[in-house]
């Protein structure tokens, strides 16, 4: 941020111009991504599962709640974590207020986690949320969806390569009160599903960086002058909300 | 949706792949943008604005709160309006989750409207939001950082939002389009009322005790931190709309 050159207003608009231009661009992109993404084939959902809600058991086809589309944040939160990740609670801060918007566009939003439904109905009380929250505790789903995984398969492929990992999943299984084989048996991703004559469809599927996009500070943070400023060390500066030290002012 | 191919799990999956490689283009070019964004000259801020927070009075340096970046939402919210902009609405709950981590990561984001504090503090209280907003009632603020246009800008077509951009077109708008209807009414002011105001998003830097602007984007350049869009954009129905559909949280029909 030291070696910024100031520049008179003048200057700064012809550069901004420029930026724009390729800002344009990418916005184009994103439209035409959106539209590829709508036009993968979807696949029919044979296999019937069945959740935890606060509500009780919902089949994934009452989970649409009335509407036509259901998109799933697989939320960390395994059997063994004794609070959600803070990562993806940070996640979960930012989708919280949308919920409205998404179901005025025939849109159902929930979040599914593997820990019993109780576990995570005491977490999402803490923090305040609202979004309804589903249980894979006894359902092949987060599973069959490559979104949790047994301990054993996890302990075998990560027990050589531990010291590989980010700092985060470190630091984040330690705030999540497991270990790091306990916290990495679950995964962060994405999914969506669309209900047509009774019949459930998978339409999209994205974890790793393709899950941005429900991180609300990343977006903010690329328009500020340092950036996301946190290198190889990433996300190590988040907390759960009700964890910073410091006040808002 | 109707009529959409279903596919077999191999064939989902290859076209899945190769849509993923154009995303990671686009997330590579994404962070290409970010970090030319940094680059971008910073314009040190001569003028003293004026600001009504809840904590009283306070100068552009003064609403970094200790912390050396701030980003300005500027919510359309003139003194004319009744209600806060639905759209802006629709933005704020989105970004009112981030402003916890953010201020712990050396940003502010602040909310600046022109009309008078109470007004905003009413509005923020039935919205139920918590992000810090702050009124330039009386101020150039939102005009000098092309948020907010007199009617001589709008009818001459000098106005800076997005640089240079002639909004004649669009406040030629008919009384009965679903925009007057839905967000200038909502808003109790009439379509030029209405359109004296644009959202926009500004970062500044305090270095040295010296504020200096570094970044303003505006339209569809704020499409990144209107929450629903990313989502629906990855939803099989995508955006869907032909005109604006949103509202304020509490005014959905209930279901």
């Amino acid at each position: 941020m030291s070696a910024t050159q100031t520049a008179t207003r003048e200057q700064w608009v012809a550069a901004r111009e420029e930026l724009l231009t390729r800002e344009k661009e990418l916005t184009r992109m994103e439209d035409e991504l959106a539209r590829r993404r709508r036009e993968l084939p979807r696949v029919r959902m044979e296999k019937g599962y069945t959740l935890q809600t606060a509500d009780g058991p919902m089949t994934l086809a009452e989970l649409f709640d009335g509407r036509s589309q259901l998109a799933i944040y697989h939320f960390m939160f395994g059997p063994s974590y004794s609070a959600g990740c803070p990562t993806n609670s940070s996640i979960a801060d930012s989708i919280d207020g949308l919920i409205p918007h998404l179901m005025a566009r025939d849109v159902t939003m929930i979040c599914v986690s593997r820990a019993p439904i109780e576990k995570l109905l005491a977490y999402q009380q803490r923090m305040g949320w609202s979004f309804n929250w589903a249980s894979s505790y006894e359902s092949d789903f987060n599973l069959d969806f490559g979104m949790s995984f047994s301990e054993e398969s996890i302990r075998e492929s990560l027990a050589s390569r531990l010291n590989e990992l980010p700092r985060i999943a470190h630091q984040n299984a330690a705030s999540s009160g497991t270990d790091i084989f306990g916290y990495l048996s679950e995964m962060f991703g994405f999914n969506t599903f669309a209900l047509e004559d009774g019949a459930v469809y998978h339409c999209y599927s994205t974890t790793g960086r393709g899950v941005e996009f429900v991180m609300g500070y990343y977006p903010i943070l690329d328009r500020m002058p340092k950036g996301r400023d946190e290198g190889r060390d990433f996300q190590t500066w988040l907390r759960r909300h009700d964890e910073y030290e410091s006040e808002i002012r | 949706m109707t009529g959409h191919e279903a596919g077999t799990r191999e064939e989902w999956l290859k076209a899945r792949i190769e849509l993923l490689a154009a995303e990671k283009e686009h997330t590579r070019r994404a962070d290409e943008l970010a970090r030319q964004r940094q680059e971008l000259p910073w314009v040190r801020i001569e003028k003293q604005y004026r600001f009504q927070t809840d904590e009283g009075q306070s100068s552009l340096a003064n609403l970094f709160r200790g912390r050396s970046q701030l980003m300005i939402y500027h919510f359309m919210f003139s003194p004319d309006y009744t209600a806060g902009c639905p759209s802006c609405s629709a933005i704020a709950d989105g970004f009112n989750g981030s402003i916890a981590h953010l201020a712990n990561h050396d940003v502010m984001l602040w909310a600046v409207s022109r009309a008078p504090l109470e007004k905003l503090q009413a509005y923020k209280q039935r919205m139920g939001w918590t992000f810090p907003w702050a009124s330039a009632f009386g101020s150039d603020f939102n005009y000098d950082f092309g948020s907010s246009h007199t009617e001589e800008q709008l009818q001459s077509g000098a106005t800076q939002d997005n640089f240079t951009i002639d909004m004649r077109p669009m406040l030629a708008a008919p009384e009965d389009s679903p925009w007057v209807q839905r967000i200038a009414r909502a808003s109790g002011v009439d379509w030029p009322t209405y359109m004296q105001e644009a959202p926009g998003l500004s970062a500044f830097a305090l270095r040295d005790g010296i504020v200096y602007h570094t970044y303003s984007a505006y339209r569809r350049g704020i499409d990144a931190i209107w929450g629903m869009y990313p989502w629906l954009d990855r939803s099989p129905h995508g955006r869907n709309e032909t005109h604006p559909w949103w509202r304020r949280h509490d005014e959905y029909d209930a279901g």
